[in-house]
């Protein structure tokens, strides 16, 4: 068995499963973010559910409409706060940031855990080797009403990368660069694990950055076979939590193995509005950039400030550029600030928001106008995802991004990391 | 489960964000509501046009992209009589199981079918029929248990019926 079809035989109670069977599984924790929460209480109570089943495994985090700017939403939290005690709901995150940046960072995602969650972008906690995926509301109601969903065992493809990234090529062009090669269904319904000599050696953020986006390409998880690199991030942010990995048997598990050499990627960018239609940013150079939008479950850790800082350090964004940012989390947004690249960022003129989903969420700060151009480090370049259908979106990577801010157009970020 | 109806059609990766946009979020929907916004990301005139029992027919990977429920829900609740695509986003594929809206794999269908066609669905023999052409296909088997769901009305209805289940067990055991 692979290890994902592992991690779904031991939360279905079972020594074995097989792919393509349907099982019922009791997750180890199950994220509920604002959206989440409300309509879920809601599906619940129709359903004829009165008390969740499992409080304990509940996770509630205000991020995609925190802090409210609709009043709607602001009486959506305080009933969802009022269920939640009365629920006895305690794992409560409010303006602590993006659920997929929190979760890794408070040990809720660990080695063989299975993850459910109310978004498509909860497979980044499978960075972590578990199995972790996105569902609808009426999925998790369910859930909080009988303690388990059903699940599918997927069939898992391996991309195996090899080479070393060339300097200011990151963990986001290679996913952009499959999503080049094999399309927006490059893994549908599928597990996707990445291994090989690059991914031994990638820090954490640069793994949830891979693991992130590979609903982006339609599968149901990530997975990374957990190593030292994992091991020393669970000593780190759960030191007292016993947790114990699964190891896939042999290569036959894999329906498929793709090698992946890396080295001649350079950055990439996505252009508007099919995350397959992929560019080299160097040939884009004629496109003006109006907003930069940093930050999001993507792009929005302490790594993507780091290279962000040493390129806009003692520079100015362009006349006509603005820069929306949203740290990925608090610790994130503290740390930016203890290492001074909050200042480096507004000294240039960006602006920093509140830790959350910020523009992706597609109602909080930063919407964009008709006939608009926008550079994201975010996952999606959907039509109207960032404000007006009419507005373009551009996905990059971090450094990307951060040079485009700069330069008011499109450009790679090679030549300011080497300045 | 039998089905048939006028066919709407729509291309490739059609994601979630255009079937439902996030500008028509709510915490709780009136009656009707979804259903008011349904595909106004791609035609805005979409929820006008479309009747009770019409189909909608996707290219490949239709659905993909986000979570969100709304983007199934809006279909069940327009009573679109089936949704056919020669492949889904797993998250609108789980949903529409969810929901109860006829969710429909079937390879190479977006070639066959132009709009306003009649289509034809046995989803319990597993064919499909595109009345106007002739054309004729097997659909892939799905599994029983999300056949089930559906046919069931989705999985609001399990979960009633799993919690009277249980109310049942423990007065039973109490009594």
């Amino acid at each position: 068995m692979h290890a994902i079809a592992k991690i779904i035989a031991k939360h279905a109670g079972r020594d074995h499963v097989e792919v393509g069977e349907i099982v019922n599984v009791i997750p180890d924790f199950v994220m509920l973010n604002d959206r989440g929460a409300a309509r879920a209480a809601d599906l619940l109570k129709q359903m004829g559910g009165e008390k969740v089943f499992n409080p304990s495994q509940v996770v509630v985090v205000f991020d995609h409409h925190y802090p409210p700017i609709r009043q709607q939403d602001s009486v959506s939290q305080k009933k969802t706060r009022e269920w939640i005690k009365q629920q006895g709901i305690t794992k409560f995150h409010a303006g602590e940031g993006i659920g997929h940046v929190i979760f890794p960072e408070n040990g809720y995602a660990f080695p063989g855990a299975l993850i459910f969650g109310t978004d498509s972008h909860t497979v980044t906690n499978s960075a972590l080797g578990c199995v972790a995926t996105g569902m609808g509301h009426s999925d998790i109601a369910s859930y909080l009403a009988l303690g388990y969903n059903w699940l599918r065992v997927p069939e898992v493809i391996r991309f195996v990368l090899n080479g070393e990234l060339k300097p200011g090529v990151c963990a986001k062009d290679i996913v952009l660069r499959i999503a080049q090669l094999y399309g927006e269904d490059a893994a549908p319904y599928l597990g996707v694990e990445f291994s090989g000599p690059l991914v031994d050696h990638m820090p954490m953020d640069e793994r949830l950055v891979l693991c992130n986006m590979v609903i982006d390409f339609g599968a149901k998880t990530g997975y990374i076979q957990p190593d030292e690199i994992t091991a020393r991030w669970m000593a780190w942010r759960a030191p007292d939590l016993k947790w114990s990995a699964e190891t896939t048997d042999s290569d036959a598990d894999c329906g498929r193995i793709v090698e992946l050499d890396v080295s001649d990627i350079e950055p990439l960018v996505a252009i508007p509005h099919d995350l397959s239609d992929v560019r080299n940013a160097r040939d884009l150079s004629d496109v003006r950039i109006d907003e930069a939008i940093f930050g999001t479950c993507t792009g929005g850790r302490i790594e993507d400030f780091r290279i962000a800082a040493i390129i806009m350090k003692g520079k100015k964004l362009a006349p006509h550029t603005r820069m929306m940012v949203n740290p990925g989390s608090r610790e994130v947004y503290q740390l930016a600030i203890k290492e001074g690249l909050i200042d480096i960022l507004v000294e240039a003129g960006a602006t920093i928001g509140v830790p959350g989903c910020g523009p992706c969420s597609g109602c909080h700060q930063g919407m964009l106008a008709p006939a608009e151009n926008a550079i994201t480090n975010a996952s999606r370049n959907f039509k109207g995802r960032f404000g007006s259908p009419e507005a373009n979106a551009y996905v990059a990577s971090s450094a990307t991004v951060a040079a485009s801010a700069i330069a008011g157009r499109i450009v790679s970020p090679v030549k300011m990391l080497v300045q | 489960m039998h089905i048939k109806g006028r066919a709407w059609t729509f291309g490739r990766n059609v994601n979630t964000d255009l079937i439902y946009p996030k500008t028509w979020f709510r915490p709780t929907y009136e009656p009707g509501e979804m259903a008011s916004h349904l595909m106004v990301g791609v035609d805005e005139d979409f929820p006008n046009k479309v009747k009770r029992g019409d189909v909608i027919v996707g290219g490949q990977n239709f659905g993909c992209g986000s979570s969100r429920e709304e983007a199934a829900a809006a279909m069940k609740e327009a009573g679109i009589g089936a949704v056919v695509a020669p492949s889904f986003g797993r998250l609108f594929l789980r949903n529409c199981i969810n929901v109860g809206m006829p969710v429909v794999t079937s390879p190479g269908i977006d070639a066959e079918v132009t709009a306003g066609d009649q289509i034809e669905i046995d989803l319990a023999n597993g064919k499909i029929r595109n009345l106007r052409s002739g054309y004729e296909a097997r659909l892939p088997p799905m599994a029983p248990e999300s056949l089930q769901l559906i046919m069931d009305g989705g999985i609001a209805n399990y979960t009633r019926r799993v919690l009277n289940e249980r109310r049942l067990a423990n007065k039973n055991a109490q009594g």
